[in-house]
């Protein structure tokens, strides 16, 4: 085998590790995308017997965006096994608990439900805040694109910035400016 | 009934306070109060439509796609306690009044306006009680106007 050649078959088997910041991110369709990082789905080379996943370390998780009312109204069910076991928790109060389960889960129930399942999971790192262990950091080396701009605060725009946009409408005549 | 006058306009804490300013001037035991309207200071900045003067309202005739983060538009239509302007003052429709309406609800409701709100207000989102402290964002398609 050619010198090319062998680089191009460590590059093709070589494991990936793919950085996600999910800063104001929807878990729900940032999973779509990790899952399909996480199986390999996205390479050429795929195969059901073909372990080529690569790895997806997220960060900020404590900071993920829910639409509308979800923090209120989406429910995660678990039960003990026991009489009464049963439980119901919002999901901010999931969040609340541990900022990384929502979007643990939510990859979690995404993946195919097999024997892969678990060793897919391990692949899957996620921190709730930008501090990652350098044994991590040091694989990275790509990063996911995020799937929502990210909102600018209006007291993060500098006073001149906001008095120098332009206008849409004048006060009237008489008005008092409070 | 002068003092009064006074102090409703000093109790303004950011500089300008009105359109109108009144000069007190006093002379040879005489008390003249005048009313002097002052320029706006949004007049130079005001965007003029694409296609000249129309009757339809200011947002109407721009064609604006507004969404709720753009906050340098919203924060026009809104008080500094956060109170959205009235149609009067805005000269809005009443279907574009609504919908700047909601849109401002959105934009405090996902804590992108921290700095327009009560007096009392922390004007911290990540201090607010139980889940209004998490980040969320929200879908303008799903407004019914
Ligand atoms: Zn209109």
């Amino acid at each position: 085998m050619s010198a090319v050649g062998r680089v191009q078959q460590w590059a093709t088997f070589g494991r990936m590790w793919y950085l996600f910041d999910a800063k104001w991110q929807n878990p729900f369709h940032s999973a779509d995308k990790i899952k399909d990082i996480l199986t390999g789905t996205h390479k050429p080379i795929y195969h059901d017997l073909n372990d080529c996943g690569d790895h997806v370390v997220v960060i900020n998780s404590s900071e993920i965006a829910l639409p509308g009312v979800e923090w209120e109204k989406r429910v995660y069910f678990h039960h003990t096994g026991y009489a009464k076991g049963a439980s119901w928790t919002l999901a901010w109060q999931l969040h609340h608990k541990d900022p990384t389960m929502i979007l643990r889960k939510t990859v979690y129930s995404k993946l195919s439900k097999n024997l892969l399942r678990r060793g897919r999971m391990e692949k899957l790192h996620i921190f709730p805040d930008d501090k990652i262990p350098d044994s991590i950091l040091e694989n990275v080396s790509a990063q996911l694109r995020q799937m929502r701009p990210i909102p600018k605060r209006l007291d993060h725009y500098t006073r001149e910035e906001v008095e120098k946009f332009p206008k849409v409408f004048d006060w009237p005549k008489d008005y008092i400016i409070k | 009934m002068l003092s009064a006058l006074n102090q409703t306009r000093h109790i303004h804490v950011s500089s300008p306070v009105s359109l109108k300013e009144i000069v007190v001037k006093e002379e040879d035991n005489i008390i003249t109060v005048e009313g002097k309207y002052i320029k706006s200071p949004r007049e130079a900045l005001l965007v003029k439509p694409e296609h000249g003067e129309c009757n339809s309202c200011s947002l109407c005739a721009l064609n604006l796609n507004l969404k709720h983060t753009d906050v340098l538009v919203l924060s026009q239509f809104v008080r500094s306690d956060g109170c959205m302007l009235p149609k009067r003052v805005t000269g809005l429709c009443a279907r574009q009044q609504k919908r700047v309406k909601w849109l401002v609800a959105m934009a405090q409701k996902s804590g992108l306006m921290p700095n327009l709100a009560p007096s009392w207000s922390k004007r911290d989102p990540k201090a607010r009680y139980r889940s209004k402290k998490y980040n969320r964002y929200f879908d303008e398609s799903t407004l019914p106007v």
